[in-house]
């Protein structure tokens, strides 16, 4: 018998049958500005406060609808209009030029006197008022849109990729007692600002704070009314406790160890219940009864622990750094040769042995139905563990670009060190157990070869130390250092801790197959310097390594030209696109051939480049 | 045509070749070969979906009611007529008059577009009672709505339900400009109406209403106007009302038949079911020629039947109550739907403690049709979603078959009119 669907919800077919109820959009967790910090980890931001300087030369701002109604002064309100601090005048375009010839004259100078509001936007002939039409007795009243809508209006508003085509129009009106705009417009033509380039955000044209001014913040008290469980993304939901117990020590590790408890705790836990240490609960229903809500915080705040390197703390923090209270360097000839000698080439290394045992470990497709059947989470631990490594690898190759730029910052400042030469190759040996400079080599991902990485990055252990060193001179010598470059050696060591944190996880998730190497490793052995099989790989990485190079040279120099920087950013795009092709060349050596990539076989040439 | 007597199957039911699944509403033309054994399996109570490939396992999802979007603003609760059936028993809700103050409706106004999301839309409907009793508070909250709507870019939409006697030129001039989708009760012509719905003091209130809608019917282009029609007892001779309300300039006229009233005066009784089904299949007939003959007719059930039959939506209720929209009263207590007004058994929580949604989520829960074990042989069950709730609550379904017979009726309609007129309905 056949039939022929005939009706809207037939067609639909009767596997996916009309849904009972109306769903209306996606749901509002699923919008990336509705976000909380517990699902977007990383969110120390508001989003929408980007968009405050979304037109170059202007700052607004986005109130809302106060208590008392709208009142007319919701929307986008002009806070300030400033050319001088806004980099995008820097750059020579007519447009620009055009622009700040406008704000600087007679239009400008009107939008500097009463309160301004941003009335309409322009774009590919579509304009949108920032007003909602109302008719009441044969009469049109305006309605402002309230902050959040006008942000929605402007988020929408796009950027075109040719940075000399002004393709936006905004006009600016005041507005009368009853909200109504007011007066003649002030018209701008210019270009939606970018604030995101491949690099990230586009951080000169922010001021310190400007970004979190929305967000509510403890010491404002703005959390006693929040509701949202939102107060504030940027405390630690749960945290390792204090160990008293050594019976509860994870593994090996010693009571001067950062990460010794193995139970995350809920941070805002009461600490007067009797279950004070008892895990943190997956869901706020479960945890409710058990924690402070937010508006308690304000009773109970001396209560929530300091919490250091993730754990929690009752004592003053004490660093155990008694060889720092020396001048750790005799001059700053010594720290330069440092960086270059030592550091640079430790992060090179450091990054090849990572990736080499990275690709080592077999990858979680190459698991059979049979062995994950034998060794349930097998896929899943192998995904876990190679991810854990490839970032830590990748994190190395990130402070590689970071020791160069210091280094290239202090040859700018000081010429007498000659010009700055890129650092790109492996140092013969790394710092190993009981602080011993062991050779660099590239091995396997057994558990042994994982402990040694885990001792690598030993908070205090050589590593460590070499980087806080070099904090503390150059916070002792503040005038031989531009501000602010200290803060990139504090980053590579804190980045530390967080590597040694990735590995003794990796120890964890592998050590249950420890007695059955084959069952998660690769049978991998170095290919030889010359193997056929080998050259492609071998080729990319040379490649690499002159790009990488010749981009640090080229970013060295930005501060000169904008060609410099445009030949910067393509060199360091080419070494990325290269290393994807190397990360793909080397999975699959080491899949189909069992074979490892002699990541050092070249060292020598790199070495002779990095020596000019 | 339309049997009435059509034994509830649960599958599926026919209706000439059309085929309507009773689990998904979906639609399905049957081969002409195949009907003679459908209809016997069918009537034999024998399984035909799976023959016919339509079976499925997959229980449609139950989804958590989402915001209210549509409120019934009960801001009269007071009528000036006395109609012996309604209600809201003389419009007080069988408590004492009283009118909404502004704050009320200003609250629930306010939480009402507080929960919508910006971009979104709401409806407020102003109910009574009689609304246009409180016709400076419709005036204020209509401004208010708009300004706080505004300002969140939601849309906000109006309708008002009246009986018609005490509107003026200015208020037409109103309704027309703010939107307004505007109901007007009405039994019928002159003497059926003056007999069903008088005036407090007893006098007739036909020549009073259709003096009072000229205004209105004089913006019919601007404003979307129904008459809607309580069907009791002593109007059941549907296609005489609707007539006679289309002759006085209804362009669209909607009935309901009275299942329940407080008083219990004026409701259908079960021997009047038949009658009822008859007069509504002549009225559909009529509507169905106009129809075909590309001409206007007032007759709004079966448009709307035969349009929700092409969209097939399987409806778990049978209307929005509680899920998509909510009732509030004079005293800013939240209910179901406007006839839930003073009745516990919809209560919703208060303006001052929010909305219940708890109490929102137990009685769709418990209201669903698949949670009615007397719908669950029925065919026609996920097209009805189980009847309105207030009724069911106070006098159960005496109308199923009266239902039955009137969606099998729209169902042939349907076939009829994808074949004569398939430019009603969308792809």
């Amino acid at each position: 018998m056949k039939v022929k669907p005939v009706n809207q919800s037939a067609k639909s077919g009767p596997a996916s049958p009309a849904y009972p109820q109306p769903v209306l959009g996606n749901p509002a967790a699923t919008l990336m500005e509705s976000g909380v910090g517990n699902c977007f980890p990383g969110l120390e931001f508001d989003l929408r406060q980007l968009d405050v300087r979304f037109f170059p030369g202007l700052v607004f701002a986005f109130p809302g609808i106060t208590q008392n109604g709208p009142d007319g002064t919701q929307g986008a309100q002009l806070v300030y209009v400033n050319t001088g601090d806004d980099p995008i005048f820097l750059e020579d375009r007519k447009w620009i030029h055009d622009l700040a010839n406008t704000l600087n004259g007679e239009q400008g100078g009107a939008l500097g006197g009463g309160q301004w509001y941003l009335h309409w936007v322009e774009q590919g002939g579509n304009r949108i008022e920032l007003y909602d039409n109302i008719i009441w007795q044969n009469t049109v009243t305006k309605t402002p849109y309230e902050g959040e809508i006008a942000w929605w209006i402007i988020r929408l508003i796009q950027i075109d990729p040719d940075p000399d085509f002004a393709d936006l129009t905004i006009a600016l009106t005041q507005r009368d007692e009853n909200g109504q705009p007011s007066g003649h417009p002030v018209v701008l033509k210019g270009k939606r600002r970018a604030y995101l380039d491949d690099e990230g955000m586009i951080p000169d044209v922010y001021r310190p704070g400007e970004l979190t001014a929305s967000m509510c913040s403890p010491w404002t008290h703005d959390f006693r009314d929040c509701a949202c469980q939102y107060w504030a993304s940027n405390h630690p939901d749960v945290a390792l406790g204090e160990v008293q117990d050594p019976q509860q020590l994870a593994d090996h590790t010693d009571d001067l160890d950062a990460a010794q408890a193995v139970t995350f705790l809920d941070w805002m836990r009461r600490r007067s219940d009797p279950a004070r240490d008892i895990a943190a609960q997956p869901t706020i229903e479960l945890a409710r009864p058990m924690r402070y809500d937010p508006y308690e915080i304000n009773l109970h705040w001396e209560e929530l622990d300091f919490v250091l390197q993730g754990q929690e703390t009752s004592g003053t923090f004490k660093p155990d750094r008694e060889d720092l209270n020396e001048d750790p360097y005799p001059d700053l000839a010594a720290l330069i040769h440092d960086l270059s000698h030592n550091l640079a080439r430790f992060e090179f290394s450091l990054a090849m042995e990572y990736l080499y045992a990275f690709f080592s470990l077999r990858a979680p497709d190459d698991v059979s139905p049979e062995q994950e059947r034998d060794w349930p989470g097998l896929t899943n631990d192998l995904r876990a563990a190679r991810q854990l490594i490839l970032s830590v690898a990748i994190s190395e190759m990130t402070h590689l670009r970071w020791v160069n730029q210091t280094l290239w910052t202090l040859h700018d400042m000081h010429p007498g060190y000659g010009p700055y030469l890129p650092v790109v190759a492996p140092a013969p040996g790394v710092p190993g157990e009981d602080d011993e400079i062991r050779p660099s080599q590239l091995r396997i991902a057994t558990q042994k070869v994982i402990g040694e990485f885990v001792e690598v990055e030993r908070p205090g252990g050589d590593l460590d130390t070499e980087y806080a060193k070099m904090v503390h001179y150059m916070r002792e010598h503040p005038g031989q250092f531009p501000p602010g470059l200290d803060q990139l050696a504090v980053r590579i060591d804190s980045d530390g801790l967080n590597h040694y944190q990735k590995f003794r996880d990796v120890l964890r998730i592998l050590d249950p197959y420890s007695g059955c190497p084959d069952v998660y490793l690769r049978p991998l052995t170095e290919a030889a310097p010359d193997d056929p099989r080998a050259q492609p790989a071998l080729a990319l990485l040379d490649a690499i390594v002159a790009h990488l190079r010749s981009g640090y040279s080229a970013e060295a120099a930005t501060a000169q030209s904008n060609a410099a920087r445009l030949a910067s950013q393509d060199e360091i795009t080419t070494a990325r696109d290269l290393m994807h092709q190397l990360y793909d060349a080397a999975e699959v050596l080491a899949r189909d051939h069992d074979l490892g990539v002699p990541f050092f076989a070249h060292a020598g040439q790199y070495e002779a480049a990095s020596r000019g | 045509m339309a049997d009435g007597g059509n034994r509830p199957g649960p599958e599926a039911h026919l209706a000439s070749n059309l085929l309507l699944v009773a689990e998904t509403a979906g639609i399905y033309a049957l081969d002409p070969d195949d009907m003679a054994e459908v209809a016997g399996r069918l009537n034999a109570g024998l399984p035909v979906l799976a023959d016919l490939g339509l079976d499925t396992d997959a229980p449609l999802p139950v989804i958590a009611p989402g915001p209210v979007r549509a409120l019934a603003l009960t801001v009269s609760q007071a009528c000036n007529m006395a109609c012996t059936y309604c209600y809201a028993a003389g419009g007080s809700f069988g408590g004492p008059e009283t009118r909404m103050t502004e704050a009320t409706a200003f609250a629930a106004i306010d939480r009402l577009i507080g929960d919508a999301p910006p971009g979104g839309a709401v409806k407020i409907a102003f109910m009574g009672g009689e609304p246009m009793l409180a016709r400076p508070l419709i005036l204020a909250s209509v401004r208010y709505a708009r300004e706080h709507a505004a300002a969140r870019a939601v849309q906000v939409g109006f309708s008002i339900t009246t009986n018609g006697t005490l509107l003026t030129e200015a208020d037409a001039d109103f309704l027309a400009e703010q939107g307004f989708t505007v109901t007007v009760s009405l039994d019928g012509g002159r003497e059926t109406n003056d007999r069903l719905r008088p005036m407090r003091g007893g006098a007739g209130s036909f020549e009073r209403v259709a003096n009072r809608l000229a205004p209105l019917l004089a913006r019919a282009d601007r404003i979307p106007l129904t008459a809607r029609v309580t069907v009791t007892p002593k109007n059941i001779n549907i296609r005489q009302v609707v007539g006679d309300l289309s002759s006085l300039g209804f362009s669209s006229v909607g009935v309901s038949p009275m299942l329940t009233s407080p008083t219990g005066d004026g409701a259908l009784k079960p021997s009047d079911f038949s009658t009822l089904l008859d007069e509504m299949i002549a009225t559909g007939e009529d509507w169905l020629a106009a129809t075909e003959a590309q001409q206007p007719h007032a007759f709004s059930n079966l448009a709307t039947a035969v349009q929700e039959l092409h969209r097939g939506k399987a409806r778990s209720h049978g209307c929005g109550a509680a899920r998509d929209y909510l009732a509030v009263d004079a005293s800013g207590r939240y209910s179901a739907c406007h006839r839930f007004v003073n009745d516990p058994l919809g209560a919703m929580g208060d303006l001052d403690d929010g909305i219940d949604h708890a109490g929102r989520a137990r009685f769709l829960a418990e209201r669903r049709v698949e949670a009615q074990s007397e719908c669950a042989r029925c065919w026609a069950r996920k097209l009805c979603g189980g009847g309105c709730h207030q009724e069911v609550l106070h006098v159960g379904r005496p109308a199923c078959d009266y239902v039955r017979g009137w969606l099998d009726f729209a169902l042939h309609a349907y076939g009829r009119l994808l074949v004569s007129r398939p430019d009603l309905f969308d792809a």
